[in-house]
């Protein structure tokens, strides 16, 4: 579904991620997981044609998406979440969500769907979305991008800024979207949260890719233990 | 007292209108447009025209409405360009400079090739009380023609899924991106509704006073000075502002003078500002 070879790019000159090659299949969920700073927020802006790339391929559903611009790619079924959720603040609950399925009006499953999912949203539809809580902006953020049901989701850090017990409900949401078939791709420095979650992982380290298999194997990899699941 | 609130209710209907285009295209693509009232005196020469030509009254005002669309997509497509390549302040001040000289040009060039020239649709019929005021009928129709297209500009902003797109990206360009909306359409529309609006202005302020080849400025400026004091950005805000100062500079002209009304407009400008640097309703940063 998602295919990336030799893929680089960064801010000015200075690439922030090297040579990065991954995929995702269809029905899969896949992580990307790394510490602060490894260059995840890098990759993700660039695929989704926020940033410029300097180098590589993209292919998606077998659209070769490299550098096309954000409004294509999120047309063409891949949506991104980003970290900072980019919300419309002074637009209501309900507003944002129905631009989520832009340039097609809502559809009424799909919205009650969104909102059977997060009844939180379902509550405050009327409410300005600059005024709703970390959390609820996140479940927000999650049911736009579900509105226009997305081939693909991609998912940056959704735990930022959220407590333990709010970080968790989102990925249950995410379960309960992955039971239905959504393709999930998720960078996450909360690694047991991604690993709890997902098929596949890859590690980042300083913009490269280090590390890759099913989440099993990260999880038994020493390395991966010692830098990321705080076991010695 | 009464006749002049009244007076200055019509006139800030067709401020706020003013504004609101002003605003859309400053909020929504940090470009400040000084040709903003060449756009309606554009509209207005070519009613003036067409009427000459023999054309009646309302195939006129549709293709001076359509003259006054047809410069802001000219501009989207031209004059624009380099400045979209800019951001932030650059972006505005380059927008600033080129949108100046767009304002000269066409300044120049009607002064040049009709510089006698006027639209002039006074409504016949003398006048009708309200409140006890004698209103001219030309105001009236004015009023109720410019309070229509507030309402379908609410309408459209608030009901409609391209007026929430356009709104998306003025909250946040990079969202609106990401669920599919093109902020280059938006601007090109965003540029074509101020210039139809900017027509709508010129038109039907021509049903109380002459509109002629040399009202661009002051139309500007009006706009400009209703844009900031209701917060750059923010349409009701603009509509707001519009109508307080309607209501301010005619009840300066009447009791003050006509000459000394733009002053005291500006002063009520200046006040505002001090008080709320982001306007009226506008965000604070």
């Amino acid at each position: 579904m998602l295919e990336v070879r030799d893929f680089s790019a960064g801010y000015q000159s200075n690439d922030v991620i090297h040579d990065i090659r991954f995929h995702v299949e269809p029905g899969e969920a896949v992580m990307i997981i790394g510490s602060n700073g490894a260059g995840k927020t890098t990759l993700f802006r660039s695929l989704c044609g926020l940033l410029p790339h300097s180098s590589g391929r993209v292919n998606f559903d077998g659209v070769d998406i490299t550098g096309r611009p954000a409004e294509t790619i999120a047309r063409l079924g891949l949506r991104f979440v980003a970290a900072e959720r980019h919300l419309f603040p002074r637009m209501t609950v309900k507003e944002n969500l129905s631009l989520g399925a832009y340039p097609h009006r809502p559809d009424p499953d799909t919205l009650s769907t969104v909102l059977e999912l997060f009844p939180r949203l379902a509550e405050r539809q009327r409410q300005r979305a600059g005024t709703m809580s970390g959390g609820e902006q996140q479940m927000l953020a999650v049911g736009r991008a579900l509105m226009s049901n997305p081939r693909l989701l991609v998912l940056d850090e959704p735990s930022t800024g959220l407590a333990p017990l709010l970080a968790q409900a989102a990925y249950q949401a995410l379960h309960v979207m992955r039971a239905r078939g959504l393709t999930v791709l998720v960078a996450e420095q909360q690694v047991p949260l991604a690993m709890a979650f997902s098929d596949r992982g890859y590690v980042l380290e300083n913009g490269f890719v280090r590390l890759e298999g099913t989440t099993k194997e990260l999880a038994a990899n020493p390395r991966v233990r010692s830098a990321y699941l705080g076991v010695v | 007292m009464t006749a002049s609130i009244l007076d200055g209710i019509v006139l800030g209907f067709q401020f706020g209108l003013l504004g609101a285009g002003l605003t859309l295209v400053y909020g929504m693509g940090g470009v400040l447009n000084l040709a903003h009232g060449q756009m309606g005196v554009i509209a207005a020469i070519t009613t003036s025209l067409a009427m000459d030509a023999g054309a009646s009254v309302l195939p006129a005002v549709g293709l001076g409405l359509l003259a006054g669309g047809l410069l802001g997509l000219l501009l989207d497509r031209t004059i624009l360009r380099p400045v979209y390549r800019l951001r932030d302040e650059a972006r505005v001040l380059l927008s600033l400079l080129l949108t100046l000289g767009v304002a000269f040009i066409i300044d120049g060039f009607l002064n040049w090739r009709y510089p006698l020239m006027a639209l002039n649709l006074f409504i016949s019929g003398g006048t009708v009380e309200i409140l006890g005021v004698p209103m001219r009928r030309g105001s009236l129709l004015a009023s109720a023609i410019t309070l229509i297209i507030m309402a379908a500009l609410f309408v459209f902003f608030r009901y409609t899924i391209q007026g929430q797109a356009v709104r998306s990206v003025i909250e946040d360009e990079e969202g609106a991106r990401l669920v599919g909306i093109d902020p280059n359409r938006m601007m090109r529309l965003v540029l074509v509704l101020s210039g139809v609006l900017a027509a709508l202005v010129a038109i039907t302020r021509s049903m109380v006073i002459p509109v002629d080849v040399q009202a661009g400025f002051p139309i500007t400026v009006f706009a400009l000075i209703v844009a900031v004091v209701g917060g750059l950005g923010s349409v009701p805000g603009a509509l707001l502002a519009g109508i307080i100062l309607g209501i301010v500079n005619s009840i300066a002209a009447s009791y003050i003078g006509t000459f000394m009304s733009l002053v005291i407009l500006l002063a009520a400008a200046a006040v505002t500002i001090l008080i709320r640097p982001s306007g009226l309703l506008g965000v604070p940063e």
